[in-house]
């Protein structure tokens, strides 16, 4: 019988499929170091810097700082205006997540929910501040607030930084409200619901998950708004951006630009695990790129 | 799942969002346009003139920022993409690690584009860690310079670095659309790797590609940050340009022009991308 | 020289043997069916016979060349999926032509070979539409002729009308058969619906848990089922052990739960040291009792339900459940007493 003699040695395709497995398990090795180097290593450095001691400045060639002191941070805060950037930045954050909020959510409901003539056109408009290149919209923006007496005030920022806040906001929760089942919503009303039951209970609870979703957009592109604020806000106002640029400017110094950095970057990071915890990244993709 | 009934309540609901939005943006591209005319000028009297665009056309810098932002613009856009997909495909199929690989990578989403900018910046400058190392591993005998470089390289590559995880999950959702069956009806019909790659993959994701495509082409081109402080010193970008004719020299008319320009190449590019998707898709 | 041969085939899923140990052979031209539940390893075995899955042990040859190795888009195998798997993003002319294109077949012919077969299946006018534009049958054909414009080897079919409605199920089982026959090419086709099988299969290869229960042409796989799990998968069957009191020849006189019956086997199953027969017969087969004739039944109706042509009784006899069905005017109605005979030539005996 044939199949006697060749079942006896490894047959070739085991061992060819064998081999695959290890390289794809090797080319994800390979790959995980190679990410971890790439993100990992710039940050690392920015940590390391900011660590640098004063009186033992790092140079080439030295791979490593010599030593290590918390002096910069200090110097950071008791030095420059980095606490009123930090009060600044996460005042206005908040003020631009609700207003966001409050203004997008009956845009999205119709737009989620009915169908409206020109729609693809309103979805378009609603998408402008991220298409808009930003600092042409900032300067001639800020020509019009000027006008209006809106320059250089708090509340020219906060209308700003909604601005630049709704799109994410309007998207993901126009993405929500699509997601619930007509099917629901008749059956509340054929047990009785009136608008405002309707309202508490059906669509707030099924929307929460996307309204999460889009307060946190909201509030990471407040935090990290620049050009508007740059030009709106500077120099009455600093924020976080606004004050990290200055440092990278004229007077750079890597070492405060490192502590700035770290400051800016660690509520995100926060906010990254936060995310990937309790909400799906499906969210994010599907509502970026159903654009 | 939509409603048929719509009132005029409905319209009314749009407003705020939609309203706002069109108020804000409107008011700031009119102006733009308006004052590119010499029209609703601050300093002196407005009138209507086309000498504002004469002057800016003229001028050599104007096309030496032009096509230096175009370049940082393709550069980016395309770089990054063709970075993304291949990884994204390598997504596809789930497997050991990929959790964790998939939140590493997505670190730099949640990094500010200043910061971003800055941790790159510290890494490649004249005194950074690479050319620390490359030359205490002798290969090389003076520092290179990566970044303020004429070519704007330093610019590109934080581009690429900071936007990366954003490509990646909007063309990750484009493949995840694309069904394995129809990935093995190609194998089963006889396409070959490259074949599939090129015909199945790439076509079936290019919602993804172009949308990826066209944020990052605006984004880079009108960048003002991070080519500001990553960028040679000439030729400056046309957003940079545009800010310092503005602020510093307060031509504001002129930079008005630049402003225009800038909007109008971004939308022409937009259209020439939808473009070129559709005959890569057509082709199939 | 057969066309398709399978050699001890064994598939594992982690945990799972999927596939056991799986021998088959097909001649060229044959349409052969494989029929079993979900779970039963048909589709592991298509799979593996079109490339997209290695076999753990055992070889796929096609006529005498080991296939094992050889990677799926070089097999000249051509799938129908349930799916239909068709390409949304190209025309269905760009769909049909895609399986000669990689061939490098030339333009000329590849239109000829396209046209031909869009004519065949009458889609002809679909030629610029996208899949996304088609119904479900029309979605179907063009799969279908995707697949035969190739003009492969072995043509292979994944449950390719689940997602049609019944009546067009029933239309295009027959136009694929007619196909098939027309051409000639060594089809293997799989699926779980029992009428399918029954109706356009030149063999059946019944299967479950992994393994195969029969193979045989599908009037042997009705009329003479050889296990227990073959009688009642397809069609509807009664089944009993007994002990063997008397045989003369292939005549049996068999002690059954229910009664004294005779058996008469159609082919010598039953071993000399058998002292119990299991056997199974169709509830159809059961006549409304006359004088004289074999094998009487009386039962007590526990349900009648009359379906138009027939009317299907589930009956008790001596504590035994037995179905019957009987074409009988009358009306019955639970409660009633009923007799039935079983002609002795309608028994089959199982091995298992």
């Amino acid at each position: 019988m044939v199949s006697k003699d060749i079942t006896l040695k490894v047959p070739l395709h085991l061992i060819q499929a064998r081999r695959l497995k290890h390289f794809y398990l090797l080319l994800t090795g390979f790959f995980m170091i190679i990410l971890i180097l790439w993100v990992g290593i710039p940050i690392l450095m920015a940590v390391m810097w900011s660590l640098v001691d004063p009186k033992n400045p790092w140079s080439f060639p030295d791979i490593f700082p010599p030593s290590f002191s918390l002096a910069q941070w200090k110097y950071v805060f008791d030095y420059t205006n980095i606490g009123r950037a930090l009060r600044t930045s996460y005042s206005l954050a908040p003020l631009a997540v609700f207003l966001s909020l409050v203004l997008s959510l009956p845009t999205s409901y119709v737009l989620g929910r009915k169908k409206i003539p020109g729609e693809k056109l309103f979805m378009l408009v609603v998408l402008l501040p991220i298409i808009m290149p930003g600092m042409v919209v900032a300067l001639f923006l800020s020509r019009v607030f000027t006008a209006f007496g809106l320059s250089q005030t708090f509340f020219g920022l906060v209308l700003a930084h909604t601005l630049m806040s709704m799109p994410y906001m309007i998207r993901v929760m126009t993405t929500s409200f699509q997601a619930i089942p007509q099917d629901v919503i008749d059956a509340a009303e054929n047990l009785g619901a009136n608008t405002f039951v309707k309202i508490r209970d059906i669509f707030l609870p099924m929307i929460r998950p996307g309204l999460l979703a889009g307060m946190i957009f909201a509030f990471t592109v407040s935090i990290e708004e620049f050009n508007l604020t740059f030009v709106i806000g500077t120099p009455t106002f600093e924020t976080i951006p606004t004050i990290l640029y200055s440092f990278m400017g004229y007077n750079f110094i890597r070492t405060n630009a490192s502590v700035v950095a770290l400051l800016m970057m660690t509520p995100n990071i926060i906010m990254l695990f936060i995310v990937e915890r309790f909400l799906k990244s499906d969210y994010l993709a599907a509502s970026l790129g159903k654009m | 799942m939509k409603e048929k009934e719509i009132l005029p309540l409905h319209f009314l609901m749009l407003i705020p969002g939609v309203g706002f939005i069109l108020l804000f943006i409107g008011s700031s591209i009119f102006t733009t346009l308006v004052q590119s005319f010499g029209l609703f000028s601050i300093t002196g009297q407005s009138e209507f003139t086309l000498e504002n665009w004469k002057t800016i056309l003229q001028a050599r810098e104007s096309m030496d920022s032009l096509f230096f932002s175009l370049k940082m613009g393709f550069l980016s856009s395309v770089g990054t993409v063709v970075v993304a997909f291949p990884i994204a495909l390598f997504f596809r199929k789930g497997g050991t690690g990929k959790g964790i690989l998939g939140s590493i990578i997505k670190v730099p989403l949640f990094i500010p584009a200043l910061v971003a900018a800055f941790l790159i910046l510290n890494l490649i400058s004249y005194h950074g860690m690479v050319n620390t190392v490359l030359m205490r591993l002798n290969l090389i005998d003076e520092q290179l310079r990566m970044l303020n470089d004429k070519f704007g390289w330093g610019v590109v590559f934080i581009q690429i670095w900071k936007n990366l995880p954003f490509v990646l999950l909007i063309i990750m959702a484009s493949i995840a659309s694309i069904r394995d069956d129809t990935i093995d009806a190609a194998r089963n019909l006889g396409a070959g790797y490259w074949s599939i790659l090129f015909r199945m993959y790439v076509p079936l994701a290019m919602p993804g590609i172009l949308v990826s495509m066209i944020l990052m082409f605006i984004k880079a081109f009108g960048d003002f940050p991070i080519v500001s402080v990553a960028g040679p010193i000439y030729p400056s970008s046309m957003a940079g340009r545009m800010h310092i004719m503005a602020t510093i020299y307060q031509e504001w008319d002129q930079a008005a022009v630049l402003g225009v320009i800038i909007i109008v190449t971004a939308f022409f590019v937009i259209w020439a991308y939808s473009r070129l998707a559709e005959l890569v898709k057509g082709e199939g | 020289m057969a066309k398709l041969r399978i050699v001890d085939l064994t598939k594992r899923f982690d945990e799972v043997l999927a596939v056991d140990k799986l021998n088959l052979e097909v001649a060229e031209g044959e349409f052969v069916t494989l029929l079993g539940p979900s779970g039963c390893g048909k589709t592991t075995t298509l799979r593996t016979i079109a490339g997209f899955l290695y076999p753990d042990v055992g070889e796929i040859f096609f006529g005498d060349k080991i296939m094992n190795n050889v990677p799926p888009n070089k097999r000249n195998t051509a799938m129908c999926f349930q799916s239909y798997a068709l390409f949304p993003h190209m025309t269905v002319w760009d769909n049909i032509s895609f399986g000669l294109k990689m061939k490098k077949i030339k333009r000329q012919e590849q239109k000829k070979r396209v046209s031909k077969v869009m004519e065949m299946l009458g889609i002809g006018e679909l030629a610029k539409r996208k899949p996304g534009e088609l119904s479900g049958g029309q979605q179907q054909r063009v799969a279908l002729a995707r697949a035969i414009v190739t003009e492969p080897q072995i043509l292979l079919f994944d449950e390719p009308l689940s997602n049609l409605d019944a009546k067009l199920r029933v239309q295009v089982r027959v136009e694929i058969r007619e196909m098939q026959k027309r051409l000639g090419i060594t089809t293997i086709y799989v699926t779980h619906d029992q009428d399918e099988a029954l109706a356009i299969s030149d063999r059946i290869v019944v299967m479950d848990r992994g393994h195969i229960e029969q193979v045989a042409d599908p009037y042997t796989i009705y009329r003479a089922p050889e296990t227990s799990f073959v009688a009642g998968f397809i069609g509807l069957a009664n089944i009993f052990e007994g002990t063997i009191v008397a045989r003369d020849g292939n005549r049996y006189t068999v002690e059954a739960p229910f009664g004294k019956i005779v058996i008469v086997s159609k082919d010598t199953k039953v071993s000399k040291a058998s002292k119990t027969v299991k056997f199974i017969w169709r509830p159809e087969d059961m006549n409304i009792y006359t004088d004289g004739a074999p094998n009487r039944v009386e039962g007590k109706i526990l349900q009648a339900v009359f379906m138009g042509n027939i009317t299907d009784i589930f009956m008790d006899v001596n504590g035994n459940k037995m179905r019957a069905q009987t074409d009988e005017s009358r009306k019955l109605i639970a409660g009633d007493l009923i007799e039935f005979s079983i002609p002795e030539t309608a028994f089959s005996i199982l091995r298992r």
